[in-house]
């Protein structure tokens, strides 16, 4: 079941809409699109935002509760969107190999985008290279550190215990390398994984 | 370029000289005041005007009381509310080949329930002599900018009948709602009598449709200009007679004299326009109004004037549920009805619209090997030479 259609889309990043009826993702988890050809796009949501469908039209201050405004004023409600974007840090290849790099083609306009089950973090797992990714070329508008806590979340979520503390520890430990030895930072972001 | 410089100068006396006609038209306000409090009855009122014969636009009283008052009624709590408004982009005499569009935009709320609102836009291109055939004999480049007004005005009274049969609810209440006035006086600027005749007779038909669908209609105008009761208080004081007082009334408008009349809320009572072309109409369409003092934000108060056929004025619940239903609208929308603004919202057309337009028929005359073709000048009004 889809949650959202892909508005905006190249290598690197797409944007979604989410549909009227459907729940967004959670910042930090994963979604799929899929690619004519059999290739499948993950994307780790980096970024969810509310706003107006039109360019113009801005929410003010009503003071009426929800209810009020679904009887009183209904079209305020069906001019808000929620759009997300997702960071683009592995493709599945048309044979089933997981790849985590950039892929060779961006997502299409108009594609459906799906949520991740909290198991797909077992395929995207050793050696993290997608950490790499995201540590070394992040997106310019999103806390780097917030993201990567909610990444080693969803990566010790996806797992039954004790897997779930071994694949953390894994991932926390090319972080470490990939943060320069910055103990500090690496440390904030653990103590916030707990 | 403006040349802000220069244009000092010119204001120099510029608050002076308002503020003098502030002055003149508070007297002139005091002096109607004065008239309206001992004014006789409606049926006075109409011998006076009958014996006067004035020159100028005066109101007929419809409510036996001149000075009736109405506090503002409870809205039903489910009502259905229809709204329609309509736009354009004109004939332009500088693109080649001629075309124009309207576009109408409607809404219908279910308001009080949970039943989701109809949003809708509807545009028509117009390029072919026959879409006007019955309309104009001259060839399609002629096709004035009035002749487009009214059409475009026709459209929103047809979209708003169209909705409204549609959206009424069995048992619910329903109003439906214009903006601006339902009194169709430009349609005389055409300066072609049949293509008038034929105008107004189809808005008419339109009308007479609403009557048979039993569906209360009304047009609501912001900062009205109107001046026709204080034309018929100008009579009352003797301002047709041989030795008229000292002051006219003459440039006080109705909005201003119905600011001190009415409390927030109320509105007035009901009168009859007496604008010429309403002779064109049959007498159960003719257009009659009341006065609304419509509550804004922060504490002031707009007089906003209501139009409606005279066959819905004859009906006192229907004029209580227009009258409820305005001053919700207007709650919800600031000052103004939401229903309207956002019927609006649906119409009208933005510059990048506009260029969105043109450039996508001059693409589809494109696929034909051909071009938009646009005069000399208004290319150089697009790329101003440096």
């Amino acid at each position: 079941m889809p949650i959202g259609e892909v508005i905006e889309s190249n290598t690197r990043q797409f944007v979604a809409e989410v549909y009227r009826d459907q729940a967004p993702p959670a910042f930090g988890s994963w979604v799929c699109v899929t690619l004519t050809g059999g290739w499948t796009l993950y994307g780790l949501v980096s970024h969810v935002e509310l706003g107006s469908t039109e360019p113009g039209r801005r929410p003010m201050a009503l003071g009426r509760t929800p209810d009020e405004l679904r009887r009183e004023m209904p079209h305020v409600l069906e001019l808000i969107r929620t759009t997300f974007r997702a960071q683009v840090l592995a493709y599945e290849d048309p044979q089933g190999r997981m790849h985590q790099t950039l892929p060779p083609y961006p997502a299409a306009i108009h594609a459906f985008v799906e949520a991740c089950p909290p198991t797909i973090v077992q395929r995207l797992s050793q050696p993290y290279d997608f950490l790499r990714t995201l540590v070394q070329s992040p997106d310019p508008a999103v806390p780097i550190d917030d993201l990567l806590v909610a990444v080693l979340r969803q990566i010790r979520a996806g797992y039954r215990d004790p897997e779930g503390t071994q694949a953390l520890i894994e991932a926390g430990r090319l972080l470490s390398r990939l943060l320069r030895d910055d103990h500090e930072r690496l440390e904030a972001i653990l103590r916030r994984v707990t | 370029m403006l040349d802000f410089a220069q244009l000092q100068h010119q204001l120099q006396g510029f608050a002076a000289y308002q503020q003098r006609q502030r002055n003149v038209l508070q007297e002139k306000l005091r002096a109607a005041l004065e008239t309206w409090t001992a004014a006789p009855e409606a049926d006075g009122l109409r011998e006076q005007v009958e014996a006067a014969r004035p020159s100028w636009l005066v109101a007929q009283p419809l409510s036996p009381k001149l000075q009736e008052r109405v506090p503002a009624p409870e809205r039903p709590a489910t009502v259905t509310v229809v709204a329609a408004d309509g736009s354009q982009i004109f004939p332009n005499r500088h693109v080649e080949p001629p075309c124009f569009l309207i576009n109408v935009g409607r809404v219908a709320f279910q308001l009080g329930t949970l039943e989701p609102p109809v949003l809708e836009s509807i545009p028509r291109f117009y390029y072919r002599q026959e879409d006007l055939r019955d309309l104009l004999d001259d060839r399609f480049e002629t096709v004035s900018v009035e002749i487009v007004s009214a059409l475009r005005d026709e459209q929103e009274l047809e979209a708003l009948l169209e909705l409204a049969v549609t959206a009424q609810q069995e048992g619910r209440p329903l109003v439906a709602l214009l903006d601006g006035t339902l009194i169709r006086w430009m349609i005389r600027r055409l300066h072609q009598r049949d293509l008038e005749e034929q105008l107004i007779g189809r808005y008419v038909r339109l009308l007479e449709r609403f009557q048979e669908a039993q569906i209360p209609l009304a047009s609501y105008i912001s900062r009205p200009g109107g001046a026709e009761v204080v034309n018929l208080l100008r009579v009352v004081r003797g301002e047709c007679a041989s030795s008229p007082p000292a002051i006219s009334l003459e440039g006080l408008p109705d909005r201003l004299l119905f600011g001190r009349l009415l409390q927030p809320g109320e509105r007035s009572g009901i009168f009859l326009s007496g604008s010429h072309i309403q002779q064109a109409y049959a007498r159960p369409h003719q257009i009659a109004y009341i006065y609304l003092a419509v509550p804004g934000p922060y504490d002031t108060m707009e007089i906003a004037r209501v139009e409606f056929p005279q066959w819905v004025a004859q009906r006192e619940d229907w004029l209580d549920l227009i009258h409820a239903v305005l001053l919700k609208e207007c709650e919800k929308g600031q000052g103004y009805p939401m229903a309207l603004a956002e019927a609006h919202e649906r119409a009208i057309i933005r510059g990048a619209d506009r260029e969105a337009f043109y450039e996508f028929i001059g693409r589809q005359l494109g696929q034909d090997g051909m071009m938009l073709e646009s005069s000399r000048k208004q290319m150089s009004k697009r790329r101003p030479v440096l």
